[in-house]
């Protein structure tokens, strides 16, 4: 008997340290996860605060004041071309790197390439190589040479590559999923590679290109190195580029307001991603992380 | 396939051979358009630079280039700023790199734990939000949070904990010894999530009887995370190592939203030099600036091999 009870209260003893363990990893992760969001929500509640509570210091607002959105849009003259110039550059970029890393990305895999050993080496060692902060000189040089400084169209063009070799190499390892008796089964129906990649390999990587999507996405939308040094005019430059040279002052640029820009240059990605998020994951584990 | 077939049929007719041949030839227009871009504005701009830095190439010069032979490294191993560039870097990679690696993977740790699956799911969308937000806006973000006027990190200090005076309270980011570890932090901030994301795609692929077995044996937690579970993580950490070594050493797009061009600011680094150099300097010295990038890149490379060493696959 004794001892019954004593294995009992032995378990007993294990099963509320267990517990006492589940809640103590719980409140360490909370604490995390509140170590993320607060900045976040500061900002977010800058962006409502009247401005006499923004000045204050005062972390929660006295009062709501909900018209800073309306007011930058309307009465910052550069800030919806800002907007449209960030819309048009971040879209044009991530349309052309997703169909490379595409096409490439199923080539590498699927389609005998000569010499693709060296294409593959090439991509991973400029992921070692500080390729922004060298090549930029010269970057600068091409531009000027093609008469694309201070526009923004021109800022396409090195867009592309910012993630152009990690979005390669991810498509090719969610390639690698795709069996190749599929591709080959296509092949012998008489499709031509460029059907085959249509018809049976696209429908089959959307989780990939959730990925590779959300991550062109969010380079090219806050790129700042490239922005700043290529363009000049307020007018031409990008969203980025104008948030980091704002200084809180009175008038336009007031705290508030400027949060309000904020909010509203972060927020797409956020709810992209928000919508994309089951995708995304899946594509991260179905090998974008291995990559 | 040229080989398969060859092998299988070894009296493949030439035309058939030759018609593999030029297929394969005729798949190349699949990497075409993405190494037009990876060569034009990677390739190219880096052999560029190199060559820029043997010469004393100006923007503005009307006179064509003069090769100068290695010139402008000598000037640069005479120059203080250079050693102060790389040295600067070297304390922030340092200041950085710990934090970035272990918190993650600790967070990792304890997330990978969680059974419920709503709550799990809920998690991992609030790790991947500042991974969703661009690195610049990361960097405003928190120049906002330090700031000295609306930020609340100073209005907590003074106002609520009563820790410092307005008088005393600390610049965070205006080139004082605070800002390189005030950069760290944000910049482990913005990784957080990221990065416990690598790592629990790593936990994910380790069986869970390994842990049972040891626990059998009487393993401790520690024991487990020291012996089982790092080791098996070592491919994702020596990625995450290599990877983020090199984006610390080479940080710019911050210093410069931040620093400006205070050659005596901690945040004054070789890149920020270069940039200095090329971009800012009435001289528009790109052939120096150039030497310096390379000389930066070159001094990155060697601590990667290293660091590949240190992490080469080791067998068994």
């Amino acid at each position: 008997m004794t001892t019954t009870t004593q294995m009992n209260s032995h378990a007993n003893d294990h099963r509320r340290r267990r517990r006492m363990g589940v809640i103590i990893r719980h409140v360490i992760i909370n604490a995390f996860m509140l170590v993320i969001l607060v900045p976040l929500a500061w900002v977010l509640l800058l962006s409502v605060k009247s401005i006499p509570d923004a000045y204050s210091g005062t972390l929660w607002p006295e009062v709501f004041d909900f018209s800073h959105y309306s007011f930058v849009l309307q009465k910052i003259d550069t800030l919806p071309r800002n907007l449209f110039n960030s819309v048009y550059v971040t879209a044009a970029t991530v349309v052309i790197t997703t169909v490379c890393a595409v096409l490439a990305g199923y080539a590498l895999v699927h389609l005998d390439v000569p010499g693709q050993k060296y294409v593959v080496f090439l991509l991973v060692a400029s992921l070692y190589f500080p390729v922004r902060v060298v090549s930029l000189i010269s970057i600068f040089e091409i531009q000027r040479t093609l008469g694309l400084i201070n526009t923004t169209s021109g800022l396409i063009l090195p867009y592309v590559t910012l993630n152009l070799a990690i979005s390669i190499l991810i498509m090719r390892s969610i390639f690698e999923q795709v069996p190749h008796e599929l591709i080959d089964a296509a092949r012998i129906d008489g499709c031509g590679p460029w059907k085959t990649l249509w018809t049976v390999g696209v429908p089959l990587i959307t989780n990939g290109l959730v990925v590779v999507i959300i991550v062109n996405f969010v380079t090219a939308w806050g790129e700042y190195l490239l922005a700043a040094t290529l363009t000049n005019d307020q007018a031409v430059r990008t969203l980025p580029v104008v948030l980091a040279g704002a200084h809180g002052g009175m008038g336009q640029w007031a705290w508030p307001r400027i949060a309000a820009v904020y909010v509203i240059a972060i927020t797409p990605g956020i709810v992209a991603f928000g919508f994309a998020q089951k995708l995304f994951f899946q594509g991260l584990m179905e090998g974008a992380l291995k990559a | 396939m040229t080989t398969l077939s060859s092998s299988v049929k070894p009296k493949a007719t030439p035309s058939l051979r030759k018609r593999l041949r030029l297929d394969a030839l005729g798949n190349w227009i699949f990497l075409l358009p993405g190494l037009f871009f990876f060569f034009g504005y990677m390739v190219y701009p880096i052999l560029r630079v190199l060559w820029m830095s043997f010469t004393d190439y100006r923007y503005l010069s009307r006179e064509p280039a003069q090769w100068v032979g290695l010139q402008n490294y000598v000037n640069a191993f005479a120059d203080p700023l250079v050693y102060d560039g790389l040295s600067r870097a070297a304390q922030f990679t340092l200041m950085f790199l710990p934090g970035t690696i272990i918190l993650p993977l600790l967070l990792a740790v304890l997330v990978d734990r969680v059974e419920h699956r709503t709550i799990a799911t809920i998690y991992r969308v609030i790790l991947l939000i500042p991974a969703v937000i661009p690195g610049p806006m990361v960097f405003v973000l928190w120049k906002w949070l330090y700031n000295f006027q609306i930020g609340p990190i100073n209005y907590i200090l003074v106002e609520v904990l009563h820790i410092f005076t307005p008088q005393t309270a600390p610049q965070w980011l205006g080139g004082t010894s605070l800002t390189l570890p005030a950069v760290a932090i944000f910049e482990v901030w913005w990784g957080l999530g990221y990065h416990t994301m690598f790592f629990l795609a790593g936990l994910a692929a380790i069986p869970k009887e390994l842990y049972e077995a040891a626990r059998i044996d009487g393993a401790n937690e520690w024991k487990l995370l020291w012996h089982v579970t790092i080791p098996r993580l070592r491919p994702i950490l020596a990625v995450l190592v290599v990877l983020r070594f090199g984006s610390a050493m080479a940080v710019i797009d911050e210093y410069l939203i931040f620093g400006g061009f205070n050659r005596a600011s901690p945040t004054y680094t070789w890149t920020v030099y270069m940039y200095d150099l090329a971009f800012k300097i009435g001289d528009w010295l790109q052939g120096y600036a150039a030497a310096i990038g390379w000389i930066g890149a070159f001094s990155m490379m060697f601590v990667v091999a290293g660091l590949l060493y240190i992490f080469r696959p080791q067998d068994g």
